[in-house]
C-alpha cells in the first residue's frame, strides 16, 4: 500500500515541481550589465581623501573596503572589469590613522565621540608616518592632497604626506603625485578624477584662519595637466566637482540660532559674539549672526569658562564685554562668499575641461546641494545631511559614511551609464551602514 | 472576495492573492467556474450560484453539498531600479477553501444555503536582504467569509436572491525591517479583523433555454484590525525607547463590486459565459496605521493607495463530452487598480491575463470537478522619479512580474 502510494504520489509531485519552475517569471535579462563603449579591464581612482575612503575623521580598513572608488570596482567586475587594489591596512592595524567613534550622547543630547588608538598602522610617530603598502595600487587617493600638491617634489617622502609617503615607491621618494598618476595611466583604461576639496576645505573648516584658497589659475592648469595625462591613452573615466562645504554637518550642525537661545535661557542679557578677520586683517569681535556657520568643532569650546573673563566662551553683552567664539571656529558672510566663489571657479575648470575630453561628469556639488535641501531616499530609507540623523555624513561631519559612499557611487554608475551608453549596476545602498552607534 | 479586498486594501494583498484579486476572489469561489474564466453571474451551474450570483440560486436544479480546494503557487521576479540582481520569494503558497450546502423544495420556488469561502489566504514571504525589505518582508492573511443565503423564483424566468455576507474571520500579519543607523530591526503587527457584516445580491432573468442574464452587487466592508499587536525584534538598546508601540489599530476598505454576466446556451451540451466586473477601488486612498505610543517618533504612519476602479472582463465555456465527463476552458482580462507609481511589494500588481482549464466527472449523485488557472501578471516598472512626483518614496523602485499558476479540485453530492 505505501509503495502503491508512493507510486501514485510521487510523478504527481515531480508534476508539480515541474510546474512551478515553468511558473517562475525571469527577468534577469533584462537588467543585464554592460561596459557600453567603455573598457573597465583597469580602472584607477585619482583624488584625496574621498577617494581613499576616509570616515570619521580617520582613514581605517572599513572605510578603505567601502570607498567609493571599490564599490565602483566591485561593479565594474560585473560589466568586464578587472582587479582593483587598494593600499588597505592589514587585519591587524585596520584602525588605520585611529578615527572617532561614537561613545554616547550628553543628557542634552549631544554626541559623545573618543578617538580609537589601538590597531594603528603608525609606524613612527615623529614625522607620523603609516606602515608602507608596497603593492600595486589601484586606488590612488591621498588624504589631504591639493590639486595645487600635485606638482610638489617630496610630497611622497618622509617630511611630505604620509599617506602619499606610504605608496611611494622607496626607490624615488621624490616622485610627486602628477608622475605617479601618469605612470599608473599609461596601462588604465577607465579612471575616476576627484582632486580640489582640499584647495577651498582647509580654508574653510578652519574659520579662514588656516589654508589658504588655491589660485583659480593655478587650479585650472593642474587639473588640464592631469586630465591631459590620464587621457593621453585613450581612457575614458568620469570626474566630480567640488561640493560646497557649507552645506555639510561641519557648518551646519552648531547654529548660531541654538547657541543664542541656550544663553538666553540663562540670562536674557547674552547674546552670542564672534571674532572674525576684519578688512585689512585686523581681528574684530562682533554679534554673531544666523548667516555666519559655526563649525562643529566649536560645540567643545562654546560655553566653557576662561580664566579672567566673566563670560563663557561665546557669550557676551556687548562687542567689548564678550568672551568671543574664536576666529577659527567661525567662517563668517565674507568667508563663505570666498570659498564659493572659488568653488564655482574650481568647478568651471572641472567640467570645462572634461566636456572638452568627452569625460562623465558626477556633478558632486548639485547632488549635495540637493541632499541638503530635500535629502535622499535609498530604496525606501530616508538619508539627509544632518550630523548623525542622516546617515550619510560621519563623525567628522565632512567625509561620507559607507551609504554616503556608496550613494556617490550609484550617482557616478548612473552619469558612467548615461556617457557611455553602459549598464552597469547601481548598489543597495541601504546595505552600507550610516554612523556606528556604540553597542 | 470581501477578504480578498482587505488584503489589497490593506496593503496586504500578496502577490499569491493577486490571482484572486483583478475582480476579487471570484475566480476560485467555485472549482468548476475556476474552469470557465471565474464566469458565473449568468449562470446558474452549482451551489457556487451563492456567491457569484444568488439570484441565481433557485435556478439551480440539484439541492447538495461541494467543496472545494485550490493550491495558489505565486513565483514572482524583482529586480530594483539600477541593480541586476534578480530577488525571488522564499515562499508563497495558499490555500483558499469553499463549502457550500444548498436546499429548498425538489419543486418549490424557493431556495436556501449556506456558503463558506476564503477569498484570501495570502502569503508572501520575500528574500532575506531584499532591496524593498524596510516596506516588507512578509505579508500572510487569512480569512473566512460566511454567508447565509436566500433565493427565490418570481416566474420561472425571473429569480431573486441575497446573502449576508459575515467576515467571520479575518487574520492579518505584516513584517518589515525598521532601517537603523548601523543595522535593522523588525516589526511585525499581527492582528485580527473584528467580525462585519456585509451582504451580497443578485438578480438572474432566463427567458429562454438559450439565454440567460444576471446582475450582481456585492457591498463594501471595512474590515477593522482593533488592538492589533506590535512586536520589534532585534532593536538595539540604544534605539529601543524610539520603538514604543504595543498595539495598533488599522482599517482596510473591502470595496463594492458590481457584476453582470450573460449565459448562452446553443445547445444542451455547450454553455458560453461572459462576465465583467466593476469593483470600487477608488475608496481605498491610504492605508493609516495608528499605534498606542510612538514609533520612531510618530504615533501613526500613513501610506498612499491612492487606486483607481477597476474592470475585469470574463470569458469562458463548458462543453458535456459524455453524459459523465464535461470540460471546460476560459480566459480573464483583469484591470489593476494600481496607478503608476503606487505599486507597493504587498500587491506587486499589473493588468493580468489568465487562461484556465477545467473538467467534471459524475458518478451519479457524486461528481469531482478539476480546475487548473494560470495568471500571468504583466511586468511592471516604477522608477523612483515616479516614487518622487507621487510622494510615495516609502516603497521601492523596480521591476515586478508575477505568474501564478492555481489548481484547484472540487467534490460535490447532490441530493
Amino acid at each position: 500500500m505505501n509503495t502503491y502510494l508512493f507510486r501514485k504520489v510521487t510523478p504527481l509531485v515531480a508534476l508539480l515541481g515541474l510546474g512551478l519552475t515553468a511558473c517562475q517569471p525571469d527577468i534577469e535579462d533584462d537588467f543585464r550589465a554592460d561596459k557600453g563603449s567603455a573598457d573597465f579591464s583597469r580602472y584607477i581612482a585619482v583624488g584625496n581623501s574621498l577617494t581613499a575612503g576616509f570616515s570619521d575623521g580617520g582613514l581605517y580598513l572599513e572605510g578603505q573596503q567601502n570607498s567609493y572608488p571599490s564599490i565602483l570596482a566591485q561593479q565594474f567586475a560585473l560589466a568586464g572589469g578587472g582587479e582593483f587594489n587598494q593600499p588597505l591596512f592589514t587585519e591587524a592595524q585596520n584602525n588605520g590613522s585611529g578615527y572617532l567613534r561614537l561613545t554616547g550622547f550628553t543628557a542634552t543630547g549631544t554626541p559623545i565621540t573618543a578617538n580609537v588608538t589601538t590597531n594603528l598602522a603608525v609606524r613612527s610617530a615623529t614625522p607620523l608616518l603609516y606602515t608602507r603598502y608596497d603593492g600595486r595600487v589601484d586606488n590612488l587617493g591621498v588624504p589631504g592632497i591639493r590639486l595645487a600638491d600635485i606638482q610638489t617634489p617630496g610630497y611622497g617622502s618622509a617630511l611630505g604626506n604620509p599617506y602619499f609617503e606610504r605608496i611611494t615607491p622607496s626607490a624615488t621618494p621624490t616622485q610627486t603625485y602628477f608622475q605617479r598618476v601618469k605612470a599608473e595611466a599609461s596601462t588604465a583604461t577607465f579612471f575616476s578624477n576627484w582632486l580640489g576639496n582640499n584647495d577651498v576645505l582647509g580654508y574653510a573648516t578652519t574659520g579662514g584662519v588656516g589654508g589658504t584658497i588655491t589660485r583659480t589659475d593655478t587650479f585650472t592648469l593642474k587639473n588640464t595637466r592631469i586630465i591631459n595625462s590620464l587621457t593621453a591613452n585613450g581612457a575614458k573615466g568620469i570626474v566630480a566637482t567640488i561640493p560646497d562645504v557649507t552645506n555639510v554637518p561641519f557648518f551646519t550642525t552648531v547654529r548660531v540660532a541654538d547657541i543664542r537661545a541656550r544663553f538666553k535661557a540663562v540670562n536674557p542679557a547674552l547674546d552670542v559674539y564672534i571674532q572674525t578677520s576684519g578688512t585689512g586683517g585686523v581681528q574684530v569681535v562682533r554679534l554673531a549672526t544666523d548667516a555666519d556657520l559655526l563649525t562643529l568643532q566649536s560645540s567643545a569650546v562654546i560655553g566653557t569658562t576662561t580664566t579672567g573673563n566673566p563670560f563663557p566662551v561665546g557669550a557676551g553683552v556687548s562687542a567689548t564685554q564678550a568672551n568671543p567664539v574664536p576666529n577659527q571656529f567661525v567662517l563668517d558672510a565674507t568667508e563663505q562668499g570666498l570659498v564659493r566663489t572659488a568653488t564655482t571657479a574650481f568647478n568651471t575648470a572641472i567640467t570645462t575641461k572634461a566636456n572638452e575630453k568627452g569625460l562623465a561628469i558626477f556633478d558632486a556639488n548639485a547632488f549635495f546641494t540637493r541632499v541638503a535641501t530635500s535629502g535622499i531616499v535609498t530604496n525606501g530609507v530616508n538619508n539627509t545631511a544632518a550630523f548623525i540623523a542622516g546617515n550619510l555624513f560621519s563623525l567628522d561631519g565632512v567625509h561620507p559614511t559607507p551609504r554616503g559612499y556608496a550613494v556617490v557611487a550609484n550617482e557616478m554608475i548612473r552619469a558612467i551609464n548615461a556617457k557611455y551608453g553602459a549598464k552597469v549596476p547601481t548598489v543597495n545602498a541601504n546595505d552600507y551602514r550610516g554612523v556606528r552607534f556604540p553597542q | 472576495m470581501n477578504l480578498k479586498s482587505l488584503l489589497l486594501a490593506g496593503g496586504a494583498l500578496l502577490s499569491g492573492s493577486a490571482a484572486w484579486a483583478g475582480g476579487y476572489q471570484v475566480t476560485l469561489a467555485g472549482i468548476k467556474n475556476n474552469g470557465m474564466g471565474g464566469v458565473g453571474v449568468g449562470l446558474s451551474l452549482d451551489q457556487a450560484a451563492m456567491f457569484y450570483n444568488p439570484g441565481a440560486l433557485a435556478m439551480v436544479k440539484e439541492r447538495g453539498v461541494q467543496i472545494g480546494a485550490n493550491l495558489t503557487l505565486a513565483r514572482n521576479a524583482f529586480v530594483a531600479e539600477g541593480g541586476s540582481q534578480q530577488r525571488q520569494l522564499r515562499n508563497s503558497v495558499t490555500t483558499p477553501f469553499s463549502l457550500y450546502a444548498g436546499f429548498g423544495p425538489s419543486e418549490g420556488k424557493f431556495r436556501a444555503g449556506i456558503a463558506v469561502y476564503t477569498p484570501f489566504g495570502s502569503k508572501l514571504q520575500y528574500a532575506d536582504g531584499w532591496e524593498g525589505r524596510t516596506s516588507l518582508t512578509d505579508i500572510d492573511l487569512k480569512s473566512i467569509f460566511v454567508q447565509p443565503t436566500v433565493s427565490y423564483a418570481i416566474t420561472d424566468q425571473l429569480s431573486v436572491g441575497a446573502g449576508l455576507v459575515v467576515l467571520a474571520y479575518g487574520a492579518v500579519n505584516l513584517q518589515r525591517d525598521v532601517p537603523l543607523p548601523d543595522s535593522y530591526g523588525h516589526i511585525e503587527l499581527d492582528g485580527k479583523a473584528d467580525t462585519k457584516l456585509g451582504f451580497n445580491a443578485g438578480i438572474f432573468f432566463k427567458p429562454s433555454d438559450k439565454l440567460s442574464v444576471g446582475i450582481n452587487y456585492r457591498s463594501k466592508i471595512d474590515a477593522v484590525v482593533k488592538d492589533g499587536d506590535v512586536t520589534f525584534s532585534g532593536i538595539p538598546a540604544s534605539f529601543s525607547s524610539r520603538f514604543q508601540a504595543t498595539k495598533f489599530s488599522a482599517t482596510l476598505p473591502l470595496v463594492a463590486t458590481t457584476s453582470i454576466g450573460i449565459g448562452i446556451m446553443p445547445n444542451e451540451k455547450l454553455t458560453i459565459g461572459f462576465d465583467a466586473n466593476l469593483a470600487q477601488w477608488s475608496k481605498y486612498r491610504v492605508l493609516r496605521f495608528d499605534f498606542d505610543q510612538q514609533i520612531n517618533g510618530s504615533t501613526s504612519s500613513e501610506s498612499k493607495r491612492f487606486y483607481q476602479d477597476a474592470l475585469t472582463f470574463r470569458l469562458g465555456g463548458q462543453y458535456k463530452l459524455t453524459e459523465g465527463l464535461t470540460v471546460r476552458a476560459g480566459g480573464v482580462y483583469d484591470e489593476t487598480p494600481v496607478k503608476d507609481g503606487y505599486v507597493t511589494p504587498e500587491t506587486p500588481d499589473n493588468d493580468r491575463l489568465s487562461g484556465t482549464l477545467g473538467a467534471s466527472y459524475a458518478f451519479g449523485k457524486f461528481s469531482v470537478d478539476l480546475s487548473g488557472q494560470f495568471v500571468s501578471i504583466k511586468k511592471r516598472t516604477e522608477t523612483q522619479a515616479d516614487l518622487l512626483n507621487n510622494g510615495t518614496t516609502d516603497r521601492i523602485a523596480g521591476t515586478y512580474k508575477t505568474n501564478i499558476v492555481i489548481p484547484g479540485i472540487g467534490l460535490n453530492y447532490a441530493f
